[in-house]
């Protein structure tokens, strides 16, 4: 692994030159909000910053994307392409670990042996993944070592940069990260200091995640429990809006659909959301899930028993979208250790 | 990188056959375009397939044919929404596409050395077709003991593989009892419920294995019959369904707690089903 150092001052601008040559993906302001969009030519990204409204979750699932394309021939529709579009080579830049994290969580369900989505995996393996340790946290509401995270976990990152004061360290830690180190060339190599002041702010850092849930430990509880009293009132608020859905870095249910427009059709995948009626209606007008209450105790259950069962990681990240953004009072903490209680 | 598994086969409806009287039932045989496909389009009974219409959609479907029954495949389908309202409206010669196999399949290895049940109403057959077809094949009979078969539809006129019902009442080797509900002026056979007619017929369950498929309201009556016969949960398998997208684990759509139906299923026992939350 190479270690090196950046002046604090340089580092918009080295990122903004890579955006001349690479696709670059990077907090910017817009409006009253900071959100993850595509560098233009010229701009700088933000290096100080909490964290973004979006999830970076969309340069890999993006809200629509098309699968396919076809066109109408005398035989009927007739497939055009069934590539994924034209997928370039892109940097996700500044990305906190809580964010990347969850890409490693979301390979569990897009890269599995038996099933391969080659949408999800193409931008995936064609991004780099630079990532913005949270040496403080960024939020009150922050509680990523409650569901196996850190604040400086570099897991699933190609380079993770922390800031030291003056510098950052940059530590490129995969054959993705090395190749961004070559190119942006001549960076000052990291002295035994730097990696020492590092270690310091790595228990540092995680001493200050205040916000603690008891996310392993409900395990047991919903294994047993799918039918309790806790579940008549917890989703009373819910308005069935789907914003946590689209907030949440792990959430990937999607919609296929088609659409024509005169001779050309194409086929796209648009982001869902568990929290509808309409996710689970049959044609024959049964649906399993006709009550607020059964959606949102699938989508809790979902992240705290069934992603375990299947892939031994809780589907939530700590990011704090939730709790943050949801339009009502709803807080996952509170019903997560609330349910710890029972 | 694996096939994009999201791309449908190019298929061509070689043949429609209508079941029903109704209309609205009909079968579907579709060949591959492309010789590889079909080499690699290796299922097995229990099966299905999302069809795959461009411009309209896809529909999971169980898969109707066996697979001893070679280059071609066969669904059974009902007139229900968009995409199957459009491939209803379809001719022979027209090209659509499919993908799949998909899901587990019915426990063939389970069965082997077992009599087997096979319980069916209404159009809720086609995978049970799938698997009697298959079983009975020349190739396979000795590799199952007894088979029984009892399928029931309301009319006589919606009774579906109506040619076939008569091959297999002919053959020795498989005991079937067909019924309806309410029989008319030509109907000689039997009248009477699926539940009814497994009681009178009462198969042992020592070393047998039913399977059992139809409307929630026949294997809610059913089911009792053939635990009073002994049958275990064990011993007693059926087929989910759930609203479906992408068939192979990833929209989130169709889970039954921590499984789904379109990877793990659709075929589970009535135990492996207690083991999950009661959604479906
Ligand atoms: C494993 C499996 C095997 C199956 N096997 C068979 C089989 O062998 N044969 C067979 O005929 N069927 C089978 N089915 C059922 C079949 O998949 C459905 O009937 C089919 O998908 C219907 O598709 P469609 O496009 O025709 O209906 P759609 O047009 O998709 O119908 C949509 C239905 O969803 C609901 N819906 C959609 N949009 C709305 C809205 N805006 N508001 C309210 N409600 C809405 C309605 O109930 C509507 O009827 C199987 C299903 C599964 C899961
Ligand atoms: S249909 Fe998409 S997960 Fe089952």
């Amino acid at each position: 692994m190479e270690k090196r150092l950046i002046a604090k001052d340089a580092l918009a601008g080295i990122i903004k030159k890579l955006s001349e040559k690479m696709v670059v993906y990077a907090p910017v302001k817009d409006e009253d909000n900071i959100c993850f969009r595509v560098l233009e030519k010229g701009q700088e990204p933000l290096v100080n910053y909490a964290n973004t409204k979006n999830a970076p979750k969309n340069f890999f699932f993006p809200q629509t994307e098309t699968m396919m394309r076809y066109m109408r021939t005398e035989r009927g529709m007739e497939l055009k392409s069934a590539e994924a579009e034209d997928v370039p080579e892109a940097l996700l830049f500044g990305a906190r670990p809580c964010d990347v994290r969850s890409f490693v969580l979301l390979d569990n369900v897009f890269d599995q042996d038996e099933y391969q989505d080659p949408y999800y995996i193409d931008k995936r393996k064609k991004t780099t993944i630079v990532s913005l340790a949270c040496v403080t946290p960024p939020y009150s509401t922050c509680f990523c070592t409650s569901v196996g995270g850190h604040p400086m976990s570099s897991e699933g990152a190609d380079v993770l940069l922390t800031d030291l004061g003056g510098n950052y360290l940059a530590e490129f830690l995969t054959p993705k990260g090395e190749a961004l180190l070559s190119q942006i060339g001549d960076l000052a190599a990291a002295d035994e200091g730097a990696a020492a002041a590092k270690e310091e702010l790595v228990k540092k850092s995680e001493s200050e995640i205040k916000s603690k849930v008891a996310g392993s430990e409900i395990k047991p509880w919903l294994d047993e429990n799918f039918e309790h009293p806790f579940w008549d009132t917890i989703h009373k608020s819910c308005l069935a809006c789907g914003t946590c859905t689209y907030l949440c870095p792990t959430c990937h249910c999607f919609d296929i659909s088609d659409q024509v427009k005169g001779a050309d059709g194409k086929r796209i995948r648009a982001w869902d959301s568990c929290m509808y009626w309409l996710f689970t209606i049959e044609t024959s007008g049964h649906n399993p899930r006709t009550s607020q209450k059964q959606r949102w105790r699938q989508r809790l259950l979902h992240k705290f028993r069934y992603f375990v069962d299947n892939f031994g990681a809780i589907a939530c990240v700590g990011c704090g979208r939730g709790v943050l953004y949801w339009p009502v009072n709803i807080d996952i903490r509170k019903d997560v250790n609330d349910i710890s209680k029972l | 990188m694996q096939k994009n598994p999201y791309v449908p086969i190019p298929v061509d409806i070689a043949k429609i056959t209508t079941e029903v009287d109704t209309k609205d039932i009909k079968t579907f045989r579709f060949t591959f375009v492309n010789k590889e496909d079909e080499e690699n389009f290796k299922y097995l009974p229990g099966q299905f397939g999302e069809l795959s219409i461009l411009g309209k959609g896809e529909s999971p479907i169980g898969i109707a044919s066996s697979p001893t029954q070679k280059g071609y495949v066969e669904f059974t389908v009902q007139k229900a929404g968009v995409v199957t309202s459009t491939l209803h409206s379809l001719e022979e010669g027209a090209r659509m596409g499919i993908r799949g196999p998909l899901g587990n399949s019915w426990p063939l290895d389970y069965l082997e050395g077992k009599n087997i049940v096979i319980v069916g109403g209404g159009f809720a057959f086609t995978t049970l077709r799938s698997l009697l077809n298959y079983m009975i094949h020349e190739d396979n009979r000795k590799r199952f003991g007894e088979i029984t078969v009892v399928y029931g539809a309301r009319n006589p006129g919606l009774l579906i593989y109506k040619d076939e019902l008569k091959e297999w009442e002919k053959r020795d080797d498989v005991n079937t009892f067909i019924t309806v509900d309410k029989g008319d002026e030509g109907w000689k056979g039997r009248e009477g419920f699926v539940p009814t007619v497994c009681k009178e017929v009462a198969p042992s369950s020592k070393n047998a294995v039913t399977v059992i498929c139809g409307p929630p309201i026949m294997i809610r009556f059913t089911l009792p019959v053939f635990f009073e016969l002994g049958f275990s949960k064990e011993n007693i398998y059926t087929s989910l369904e759930m609203r479906m997208k992408c068939g192979i684990g990833k929209c989130g759509r169709c889970n039954v707690g921590e499984k789904y139906v379109c990877k793990d299923g659709p075929v589970f026992s009535l135990a492996q089903l207690d083991q999950l939350t009661p959604e479906y």
